[in-house]
């Protein structure tokens, strides 16, 4: 992860947040949608955001799958700095980027994860 | 990743190198929560120097660890922790609640059993 967004011109940290961001986002679909089963489909899609038209650079990033549709609390943020071991995935890739949001498409989960180059 | 532990007197130093994922943090759980909880270990320091990389599974490991150690009045202590473990860390807002050493000197000198 961390080559692509280094050409696309991030620095060492967002690499490391960018990298952290998409192996959560893996680790959820895994766990969540496919219920902890392996082998099934993930497609990843990077977009380089050039910055035209007034637009910010950066890079957005979505990941695709066909497992079931996570369940509303799933997706809520985790209160800061409660000492719970669980739901801190989600809270991470939050943090490490700059939007992440979700979608039901048919029967398609898509997360569309953006970051801007500061 | 490996693990392994080193028993000085009350304490118990866990060495561990690799990745703390997905895959392999049920494994540091397990050892953290066999020290503290079955043997009953007083201190128990965690050596971070050899993990490049940690998750926020990993990072619910040693959240399990640090309410172990809560719960049976021990010591859970952390160090050399490299700067991507610490920024995870940070991220999970939680990195106030650990205490944390720079090396093992340190650990041992101010984290008394």
């Amino acid at each position: 992860m961390s080559p692509i967004a280094s050409a696309v011109g991030f620095g060492e940290e967002d690499c490391r947040a960018i990298t952290l961001a998409v192996d959560e986002a893996i680790t959820n679909i895994i766990r969540h949608a496919y219920g902890g089963k392996l082998g099934r489909a993930i497609e990843i899609q990077f977009n380089q955001l050039n910055g035209t038209n007034g637009a910010k650079p950066g890079l957005e990033i979505v990941l695709l799958d066909h497992g079931t549709k996570p369940k509303a609390e799933a997706l809520k943020s985790l209160p800061p700095g409660e000492l719970r071991s669980g739901g801190l995935g989600l809270h991470f890739m939050r943090q490490s980027m700059d939007t992440v949001v979700h979608k039901r498409v048919g029967s398609t989960n898509r997360l569309c994860m953006v970051k801007f180059i500061r | 990743m490996q693990i392994s532990a080193r028993y000085l007197e009350n304490t118990t130093i866990l060495d561990v190198i690799g990745d703390i994922d997905l895959a392999n943090s049920p494994a540091v759980r397990k050892v953290l929560l066999a020290e503290l909880r079955e043997k009953k270990i007083p201190r128990v320091i965690m050596n971070l120097q050899g993990v490049k990389y940690i998750d926020s599974s990993g990072i619910a490991s040693l959240v399990e660890g640090l309410k172990a150690s809560r719960d049976v009045q021990a010591r859970f202590i952390l160090f050399g922790l490299s700067k991507s473990a610490r920024e995870v860390l940070q991220l999970s807002r939680l990195i106030k609640l650990f205490e944390i050493y720079e090396n093992e000197e340190q650990a041992l000198s101010n984290g008394s059993a």
